[in-house]
């Protein structure tokens, strides 16, 4: 048996606040291993990554570096004896090029000398032929696709002769060719003697890509295992606790009447470039469109500018009317609801209470005649609202911060739907939440579509995509690439026009 | 018409402190740190060179100690939005106020008047170049000038510093100390406002003054708007804004014109071209992404 590169022995975390995010937790990884790390939200692998990586140090517990005990104070600490971690959130300069990005913190002797950029450029393309990682180094990077950004943070890390790499929920925002791509850049890793730990709640890619993998769930150890000894079922079921909760049956309906029509849709984005550039589709009653596609793609921008939050040319009609130079509110009262992608941000005023974020934007029926807020019908009404969407929470008068992602996305559903819509938009519903929650909103979402609502789903989650779409788009760059019943797509071919193929060359 | 031309001596005076705030100012920006308090750093540092010049004789000491009072300054504005993690309009401000009561209290205090003239013993002496009378500060400006640029942009510092400013994580994660890295900035900047505010005590104006740089500060934060962050434009800009300050001061002495219209009408000339210009380059101008905000770990 290999030797472990690094042991992690009963590690515990508190945070300051009192939350437990890990208990006495074992983690190995062997030299030239990949090894998974699964979990879901909130399951610990992020704290215990952090951890090895030096962000983070434990509350007690011992960590070994090829044998013997270290403590980490920092990341630059835990880099220079040879731990690397790619975040989710990419850490690079946006205006600096590649090679700037690399050569950041490692550029030469004197700190007033200039910066050796061809000594590490040299080193650079060495890295790059031997790995298989190819990326331009004379472009800001703010200019590459995030695929290219992530190769990026990877060859940043080698540079510096790294010996393990954590990858913090790398796949999150590539398209299933990206994956696969990075994956294979991860196996040729492994075979030049490296170390790679995964983290992912995506149980296809422990599968695909690990050697062994190790489970938590609730800030414990669930299991290790060799990833050939185990199988789907098992890390599901590891993984969340019991059996995984089923999804009732898709019923499909064919749509009722047309309650919205968006035809030749332009939005300009930041610096005048369109970010959506002519799109054109119609949602009916009884029918869930789902939007497929990378983040980044305008799927924000299309979503904004049909609730009134940006400029827009076209046509976009919602039951005949047209919503053309509408704000919001306006947009709102016509039946217009809406989900937003960025819950904390756009959903929710976290400092608010529950009660008073269960009444943004309708508060005309709890205003009485001098402007004044009826309290007592907002509570009644509050305390509904918790009931009806199951919303955990000591009561209408908490912070709404004080609910976790779940309830405060119960919350904002229970809010939308309450104004009683033609029409819902859920951008990225379930992004972040857990396995219960998002199972709720999925429920819900196809119970609303059953009892005739007209929705539209954007999400980069496929899985969800195919779960409760009727008919798929798929957009890139601004436009759609297809649009089609969910019957004649599979995930390949979606994965396919994800990339920005049209849908003869996906069908080839 | 030669009043265009006459002021050119003046005008390359005025642009001194403009130029050479704003250069520091460029640096601390580029960090990530922003300090509205050049005013005061200018005010303070204009006394304190005045009062070392005046206890040791000797006018270079006096413009050192300006320097050093700058750069305490920076160091205190570093401290409290750096490592305190404080609103830095709200310490830029404090060190605005502090400037202006400290040598509104020291002046009296040393001198029994709010606006003593300094004796010409105490003056920074002038350079003769090819029979031309120069202030050192004017020749010395481009140099600063061509430094921090070279600083900023050719060396591996300079990377590191345009990073803390853009992007601290990144920074962090590749081990650059981002806080102690934005902290020299602050001092930076801070240094060489105080070099701005010894010129204007000991070099041009010979006097001391709770208002003695006279909206000179903001102007230079005008001009780094004006400069995109670029000192070389700063440089620009710095010329710009001191030809009008130095056209103001001529018109408002030149008799009859005076007559016609009273001077402080003329005197608004530079700070309305100031707004003006603002107005203009403040769209246009980039700045770090990270200004601003401090740098916390999570």
């Amino acid at each position: 048996m290999a030797e472990n590169l690094i042991e992690a022995r009963k590690i515990t975390k508190v945070y300051p606040d009192g939350t437990q995010a890990l208990f006495e937790v074992d983690f190995a990884v062997q030299a030239g291993e990949v090894h998974g790390l699964l979990g879901e939200n909130g399951a610990g692998k992020s704290t215990l990554t952090k951890i090895l990586s030096g962000l983070l140090s434990p509350t007690s517990g011992t960590i070994l570096w090829k044998g013997k005990k270290v403590r980490f104070g920092s990341p630059r600490e835990a880099l220079k004896a040879g731990i690397g971690m790619v975040h989710q959130h990419f850490a690079l300069v946006g205006p600096y090029t590649g090679l700037e990005n690399i050569a950041l913190g490692a550029e030469g002797v004197r700190i007033l000398g200039p910066v050796r950029t061809r000594w590490i450029g040299k080193k650079v393309e060495n890295i790059m032929d031997r790995s298989g990682l190819r990326v331009p180094l004379d472009v800001p990077v703010e200019d590459l696709p995030v695929g290219v950004q992530q190769r990026l943070e990877i060859l940043k890390v080698l540079v510096r002769e790294v010996e393990l790499l954590i990858l913090d929920e790398p796949t999150a925002v590539l398209t299933p060719q990206e994956v696969d791509e990075l994956f294979s850049v991860l196996r040729s890793l492994a075979s030049l003697g490296k170390s790679v730990v995964l983290i992912t709640h995506k149980l296809r890619e422990v599968l695909e890509v690990t050697d062994r993998v190790t489970v938590l769930r609730h800030g414990k150890l669930v299991t290790v295992r060799p990833t050939r000894e185990t199988s789907l079922e098992e890390l599901a079921s590891s993984m969340v606790g019991r059996e995984m909760p089923r999804m009732r049956g898709r019923t499909n309906r064919s749509g009722g009447k047309e309650v919205l029509r968006v035809e030749n849709l332009v939005v300009p984005g930041v610096g005048g470039k369109p970010a959506v550039r002519g799109v054109s589709f119609s949602v009916h009653e009884g029918e869930i469109l789902g939007v497929a596609g990378v983040q980044g793609n305008g799927q924000t921008e299309l979503v904004e500018a049909m609730v009134g939050l940006r400029p827009w040319t076209g046509k976009v009609e919602l039951n005949g009317k047209s919503l053309a130079g509408l704000g919001p509110a306006q947009v709102a009262a016509l039946g217009l609801a809406h989900i937003p992608e960025d819950r904390q941000g756009m959903g929710l005023i976290l400092p608010f209470s529950v009660a008073e974020n269960a009444v943004l934007g309708k508060l005309r029926p709890f205003t009485d005649r001098v402007g004044g807020l009826r309290w007592r019908k907002i509570f009644r009404s509050t305390a509904d609202l918790i009931q009806r969407f199951s919303v955990q929470t000591s009561g209408p008068r908490a912070q709404a911060r004080s609910l976790s992602g779940g309830n405060q996305q119960r919350l904002v559903v229970g809010r939308e739907l309450s104004k009683a819509p033609e029409l819902l938009i859920a951008n990225q519903p379930t992004r972040g939440l857990d396995i219960a929650a998002t199972h709720y909103i999925r429920e819900t979402l196809l119970k609303l579509r059953d009892e005739g609502l007209a929705l539209l789903l954007i999400s980069a989650d496929l899985d969800e995509i195919f779960e409760l779409s009727d008919r798929v788009a798929v957009m890139y760059n601004g436009t759609f690439t297809g649009i089609s019943p969910v019957e004649k797509l599979d995930r390949e071919r979606v994965g396919l026009l994800m990339g920005g193929l049209t849908f003869e060359e996906a069908r080839g | 018409m030669n009043i265009l031309i006459d002021v050119l001596p003046v005008a390359l005076r005025a642009m001194v402190p403009i130029t050479l705030a704003a250069v520091g100012e460029i640096f601390t920006e580029r960090a990530g740190v922003v300090n509205i308090g050049l005013e005061g750093i200018m005010t303070l540092s204009a006394f304190i060179a005045g009062v070392g010049s005046w206890a040791t004789r000797d006018p270079w000491l006096g413009v050192l100690a300006g320097l050093a009072t700058g750069a305490v300054l920076g160091l205190v504005h570093g401290f409290i939005s750096v490592c305190l993690r404080g609103n830095q309009v709200v310490s830029g401000v404090g060190i605005n106020l502090l400037g202006m009561g400290a040598v509104g209290f020291g002046a009296w205090a040393l001198w029994g008047a709010k606006s003593p003239m300094l004796d010409h013993s105490f003056w920074v002496p002038g350079i003769s170049l090819w029979g031309v009378n120069f202030s050192p500060f004017v020749i010395m400006t481009p140099v600063v000038v061509a430094f921090t640029w070279l600083v900023l942009h050719k060396t591996a510092l300079g990377l590191r510093v345009r990073a803390v400013g853009e992007a601290p994580v990144a920074a962090d994660v590749v081990g650059i100390h981002v806080n102690r890295l934005r902290l020299w900035a602050t001092v930076y900047g801070g240094a060489l406002g105080g070099l701005a505010g010894a010129f204007l005590s000991l070099d041009w104006l010979h006097t001391i003054s709770p208002t003695l740089p006279a909206g000179r500060g903001f102007i230079a934060l005008a001009n780094v708007v004006f400069s995109k962050l670029n000192p070389f434009l700063a440089l620009v800009g710095g010329f710009l804004f001191g030809y009008f300050d130095a056209l103001a001061i001529h018109l408002a002495s030149v008799a009859g014109f005076g007559g016609a219209l009273p001077y402080q009408f003329i005197r608004t000339i530079p700070y309305l071209v100031t707004l003006v210009v603002v107005a203009l380059a403040i769209g246009r101008a980039r700045f770090p992404a990270a200004l601003g905000q401090p740098y916390r770990r999570e």
